[in-house]
């Protein structure tokens, strides 16, 4: 727990670092409230569902907020998913996106390695030199698997958000939101957990590090935006850590599972989606009983004066 | 015309004081008999010649040297060739399964490589097979083995092609004494025109002999058409230095001493003044890598080795 902890914090601080390159459009006004922060954190979205569905999900928000689907600064050869042989002509990237989508199958056999792009290669009726297109350790393998899950995910949030806006579903609760999100995309490895820790190496691989935190970015990112957030303050960073901390250590709690079914990780992501919720109250609780506090001693400080007849004029 | 530049060759032979010079000289001879050669001229060295002339003299400079070939090798690089092929082999990655043509691979430095480099990827790719499948009984373990000793190479399979008699020979013979004998083949062919099928292997490499090909882009041709759809071409050749330190270094290392030590070891002078010469006519990086696209290759990367003394071209026939 503690090492989650840590590995918790240190994403946060990653994040924000990123978050705050990506999102220039705050000004100085992120620096303030420090303390405020963490009563807003996750209380906001439970008011303003109301008023969000009632908007078009497509659209612009008000406010200078702009919740792309897409990752703004996204390389565009793991996230372009779209416009796939629009027209008979087929680019480079496209052929070998192609390929990296046929190795997938091979996966759980050969590994996140060049055996199974190989292997890809060899379905789609290429040679296996082709598999010289790609790094030798299997990075653009796992970033196209983890950029294809995501978009898969938005595709699912969108669908489910639809259904919302017509009142064929009921609006999930913030926190049951965000647990059956994170279950739905952690669910999306099952078939490859075996090979999984190897990926996660992958991805911490230091030339890889800043294609991997974006994708983490823009995934969290849907997350929110269809469970309805609208912060434009600081909320929006501190929203974001805290579910890509959640998301991070339930996978790696999900890599030590025997339970059938994950049933023990799911729990766990359930505990921790109410401990973010309660971390909220709780700071609004702190904020509160620090303000009764400081009254209380203003008040005994002003009573101290007056008896010390300090306050008296001669 | 030929005559002044048998001269200029001469001169350079000597190790004249204002080498440079030459130098430039050289290229730009090169660049003006070599390739605009709409005629059927070309360069062979420093030397304009005709072009089934160029044949003919190279053809003769490595039947001379075939013999000290790699001994030579190793003395003029000092054994670095040993690691650019090395890393030239690193580049390729070949799995277990694929097939290799390797192009003026006469004594069969390429082939033995990728051998050995196929072998240990298999014996990799057997252990991890082992090591998922934990609980077998000694039987299927026995007959795992078995089955790795028929298939060591996982159906790999390498052809030496090379258009001179004599290195082949020298080839096959090293073969013999390197116990190299499964998953190999000789085969005397010309670069311009293979002959092997469309379509037929996966990779194709030539290394330090494209440069001495009289048409490149005929050379390319047929490599982009015995490669299967996604195989893979590969070149190691000298290429033009762009660090001028290192150029002042490397021109004085390879006019002043490698002719003398072809002398002293080969015994042959004029074929490591043909060598290096042709070094400085060759293309630059940019320019096979233009070439190679031309040709229809996808993917067209370069990678320089030592500041350019070698480059690694890469392309992709999808």
């Amino acid at each position: 727990m503690a090492a989650a902890a840590s590995l918790r914090r240190a994403g946060w601080g990653l994040l924000r670092c990123q978050a705050v390159i990506r999102r220039q459009l705050y000004p100085a006004q992120r620096a303030l409230h420090a303390a405020t922060v963490w009563r807003r954190v996750l209380d906001e979205p439970k008011q303003q569902p109301p008023q969000y569905s009632a908007q078009q999900p497509s659209d612009s928000q008000p406010g200078g907020e702009q919740h792309d689907q897409e990752p703004p600064y996204s390389r565009p050869s793991y996230t372009d998913q779209g416009g796939e042989e629009s027209e008979g002509y087929e680019s480079e990237e496209q052929l070998q996106l192609r390929i990296l989508t046929a190795s997938l199958e091979f996966v759980p056999t050969h590994g996140w390695t060049v055996d199974a792009i190989a292997e890809g290669a060899k379905s789609l009726g290429l040679s296996v030199a082709a598999a010289g297109l790609f790094q030798n350790d299997g990075s653009e393998l796992v970033l196209h698997f983890v950029s294809h899950c995501n978009s898969q995910l938005s595709e699912l949030l969108e669908e489910q958000h639809k259904l919302v806006q017509l009142g064929q579903a009921e609006k999930k609760k913030t926190d049951q939101f965000l647990k059956d999100a994170v279950e739905a995309r952690l669910r999306m490895l099952i078939p490859y957990i075996e090979k999984w820790p190897q990926a996660i190496s992958v991805l911490l691989l230091p030339h890889n590090i800043p294609a991997s935190l974006n994708l983490l970015m823009s995934m969290v990112d849907d997350m929110w935006h269809y469970a309805g957030d609208q912060s434009t303050d600081f909320n929006w960073y501190t929203r974001r850590a805290v579910l890509a901390g959640i998301y991070n250590t339930t996978e790696l709690v999900m890599l030590q599972d025997t339970s059938p079914d994950f049933e023990n990780t799911w729990a766990f992501l359930e505990n921790r989606v109410a401990d973010a919720m309660n971390m909220g109250h709780t700071a609004k609780q702190v904020q509160a009983t620090g303000a009764a506090l400081v009254q209380g001693l203003m008040g005994a400080a002003v009573t101290i004066k007056n008896l010390t007849g300090l306050s008296q004029r001669r | 015309m030929a005559a002044s530049m048998a001269v200029a060759s001469c001169w350079v032979l000597r190790g004249c004081r204002d080498q440079r010079l030459l130098l430039g000289w050289g290229r730009r001879l090169c660049s003006g008999g070599g390739r605009a050669a709409a005629d059927a001229r070309t360069h062979f060295g420093f030397q304009t010649v005709s072009e089934e002339e160029k044949g003919e003299k190279v053809y003769q400079v490595f039947e001379n040297v075939a013999k000290k070939y790699d001994i030579m090798n190793d003395s003029m690089s000092l054994g670095i060739h040993r690691i650019w092929k090395d890393i030239f082999l690193h580049q390729m990655n070949p799995c277990p399964g694929t097939q290799l043509l390797d192009v003026a691979g006469g004594t069969g430095d390429i082939a033995f490589r990728f051998l050995n480099y196929v072998r240990s990827q298999r014996e990799h790719q057997v252990r991890q097979q082992l090591r998922t499948h934990q609980n077998l009984s000694w039987q299927e373990i026995t007959k795992l083995y078995q089955e790795e000793e028929h298939k060591s190479l996982g159906g790999s399979h390498v052809v030496v092609c090379d258009i001179n008699k004599e290195m082949l020979k020298v080839g096959k013979q090293k073969s013999q004494c390197l116990g190299y004998s499964e998953g190999l083949s000789w085969v005397l062919g010309n670069a311009e025109e293979l002959p092997f099928n469309n379509d037929s292997f996966d990779v194709y490499t030539i290394a330090f002999g494209i440069r001495n090909v009289t048409h490149i882009d005929h050379a390319l041709q047929e490599a982009y058409r015995v490669l299967k759809p996604g195989g893979r071409f590969l070149c190691l050749e000298f290429s033009h230095v762009n660090n001028s330190l290192v150029s002042s270094l490397y021109d004085l290392y390879s006019f002043q001493v490698i002719p003398v030590l072809g002398e002293v070891i080969a015994g042959d002078w004029k074929a490591y003044q043909y060598l290096v010469e042709s070094i400085r006519c060759f293309l630059t990086q940019e320019e096979l890598k233009e070439l190679m696209e031309d040709v229809g290759f996808l993917k067209v990367e370069y990678r320089n080795l030592g500041s350019g003394i070698v480059a690694i071209h890469s392309g992709f026939k999808l």
